[in-house]
């Protein structure tokens, strides 16, 4: 089983250049800057492991807004330390924003 | 601009990859790299990557890149009048210093003079003030009058010295005689190629011009700039990887093959080279995909120590790594075992031809018996089609090799029930193979032995088979094999401004022959051998088949 207890929720905010980026695109995008990062990650299982994440809502192609994605990790990870650290890796045009309850 | 939403793709046009170089252009060398075809081809091009990141090495150079666009972004420039610019900086095309282009593909000579259009250059040498600079080409001539410079063989090894004559000289034509004299350049202005008495005469117009043109080539893999730098697109590319050199050339010899010439000689990088590239590129790209690139892995010295460390990446990183070229014979004799933690779900085999003793002329050494023996392997290994290449047309060719095609892929479905997807193209005397001095085949027997590989395929679901066009490959081999008269006929066809992708291939190729009867150019000498040199002889390659 994947311990995956240690989640992390937040929004992506996509504007300028990145909002030509498809749903697709911007979980690749999100994977490899997170397998930068070399926070304890969780990973799918199997011959092609890929980083775990979940989206909310799609985004529309073409359009500023943003959307809610699940981090998952091994341990418990600060969130704004997460923010800081992957917001490094993003390209200018993507956002990592809290969620305000 | 800011209309990315008009076009399919934009993400081709927006150049902001992950560790893309973006430099003032304050004071510096401005040069950038184009590629005569779409962004996810040409991202997925080593050579490009690799020039791309060396040039931006040095401080006072500014290296950029132009991808061919498509039709609705070519439509757009057209409209608004504005000319193409570079993906970093969105710099016109006619402002770089130098535009270099990586240019491996004779199809795509209409790319390129396309690419210099748009860009506001103008397409004929001796009319622009740029320098264009083509490399990757094995016979340059016909495309030599709207060359300024071609690069022979391979760029790393001369990269100091073409950055330093570009810092001393400003002006085009002390350039051009500056690096005539240096090993690997080419400038065509500089020499009179003619046809007399049945022979390509070279001359040089310019006393301290080089002379036979000698090939370079790269001395030590080893300490060899690599980038590591490695940029990231955002949207997928064709081959979606991180890429690793593991070995340069090839250690074998084919005969139908102008690879070996291009890429030789055979050198290895040494394993801990290729290790300490492979956690870098990871680090500062987050690939979850590499290759290990080489013409034929298979040879690589120490293959099964490098499979073990594709294994310990996997565990380590998490990252799934390929071996593109393994031949069927090693995978079955010594190496599925540890192919089995790592596996692929396809197979692709260069077979060439489907009898042995005819693949014995080719010079190719595969064994393909093993591959009807290693059905269980195959399948163990998670395989689920197998991408086959074939060649007709070849010399020494009978009409029971033909023939054989079709019963090969029948007995290798049966044996293995796997899918095969099977592309068979047609033989070209490519400039620099072994073969280069046989003729084409004549296009109406190759229309025969098409008609009759059809014929013998048998029709199943698990076999997709794609026949080359015989028009098509004799195109390609005139273009391949022409001399510099043939330019006019390039710049007719390009003057009429036609879409090649618009059109089909039997059309492109009237449109061709059409122009070479208008221009007077017998096409029947560059595929015949009847003279007693070639357009390219006088390029010295330090390769000896």
């Amino acid at each position: 089983m994947v311990k995956d207890k240690f989640l992390i929720k937040c929004k992506l905010y996509k504007s300028s250049d990145m909002i030509y980026f498809s749903q697709l695109d911007l979980a690749k995008i999100l994977e490899r800057a997170l397998r930068r990062t070399k926070l304890p990650v969780c990973y799918t299982e199997g011959f092609n492991p890929r980083v775990k994440l979940s989206f909310g809502k799609a985004l529309k192609l073409g359009v500023e807004g943003s959307e809610e994605v699940t981090f998952y990790f091994l341990k418990p990870v600060d969130i704004t330390d997460f923010i800081t650290t992957l917001g490094k890796q993003l390209p200018s045009g993507l956002q990592l924003l809290p969620i305000k309850d | 601009m800011e209309a990315f939403n008009l076009f399919k793709k934009p993400q081709r046009y927006i150049g902001n990859e992950w560790n893309v170089i973006k430099k003032s252009h304050e004071n510096k060398i401005k040069i950038c790299l184009c590629y005569p075809d779409f962004y996810e081809i040409g991202m997925s091009n080593l050579g490009l990557r690799i020039i791309y990141s060396l040039l931006n090495q040095y401080d006072d150079v500014v290296c950029e890149r132009v991808f061919m666009p498509a039709q609705d972004y070519i439509d757009f420039l057209k409209k608004k009048n504005t000319p193409l610019t570079s993906l970093e900086t969105k710099t016109a095309l006619y402002k770089f210093d130098v535009v270099g282009f990586n240019l491996n593909y004779e199809l795509n000579f209409l790319n390129f003079l396309k690419i210099l259009y748009l860009g506001g250059i103008p397409i004929e040498s001796h009319k622009r003030d740029n320098l264009v600079l083509v490399g990757g080409l094995a016979n340059p001539e016909p495309i030599a009058n709207f060359v300024d410079i071609f690069f022979i063989g391979e760029f790393e090894e001369k990269a100091d010295i073409f950055i330093n004559i570009l810092r001393k000289y400003k002006d085009k034509n002390s350039r051009l005689l500056a690096f005539s004299e240096i090993d690997g350049f080419y400038v065509p202005s500089l020499y009179e190629a003619t046809f007399v008495n049945n022979k390509y005469i070279f001359e040089k117009k310019y006393k301290n011009a080089i002379f036979p043109i000698n090939r370079v080539y790269l001395k030590d893999i080893n300490n060899s700039f690599y980038p590591t730098n490695w940029l990231v697109p955002y949207t997928q590319i064709v081959h979606d990887r991180a890429q690793i050199e593991i070995a340069r050339g090839c250690p074998n010899h084919c005969n139908f093959c102008q690879a070996r010439f291009i890429y030789y000689p055979y050198r290895e990088r040494r394993i801990d080279v290729i290790l300490k590239l492979t956690e870098e590129i990871y680090k500062s790209s987050g690939y979850e995909n590499f290759s290990f690139l080489a013409l034929s892995a298979s040879d690589f010295s120490h293959i099964e120590e490098l499979i073990d460390f594709t294994i310990f990446y996997f565990k380590k990183f998490k990252i799934g790594i390929s071996l593109p070229s393994l031949r069927i014979d090693d995978i079955v004799d010594k190496l599925y075992k540890k192919l089995l933690a790592n596996k692929k779900t396809s197979l692709t085999l260069a077979v060439e031809v489907a009898n042995d003793t005819l693949r014995e002329k080719l010079g190719k050494k595969i064994d393909t018996r093993k591959l009807f023996e290693a059905a269980y392997i195959l399948r163990s290994l998670g395989i689920r089609h197998i991408k086959l290449y074939f060649m007709f047309g070849l010399p020494y060719e009978e009409e029971n090799d033909i023939l054989a095609i079709g019963s090969f892929l029948k007995r290798l479905v049966e044996a293995t029930n796997i899918k095969l997807n099977v592309s068979i193209n047609i033989f070209i005397p490519k400039p620099f193979s072994s073969w280069q001095n046989f003729s084409m085949e004549d296009i109406n027997i190759l229309e025969n032995k098409r008609k009759l590989i059809f014929k013998n395929i048998p029709r199943k679901d698990a076999i997709n088979v794609n026949v080359a066009l015989p028009k098509y490959s004799i195109l390609e081999a005139i273009l391949s094999r022409a001399d510099r008269d043939f330019y006019k006929v390039i710049k007719n066809i390009f003057l009429k401004k036609i879409n090649p992708q618009s059109l089909d291939k039997n059309s492109l190729f009237e449109i061709w022959m059409n122009e070479m009867k208008e221009e007077k150019i017998d096409y029947m000498r560059y595929l015949k051998i009847s003279s007693e040199n070639f357009p390219w002889s006088f390029i010295k390659t330090s390769c000896n088949f």
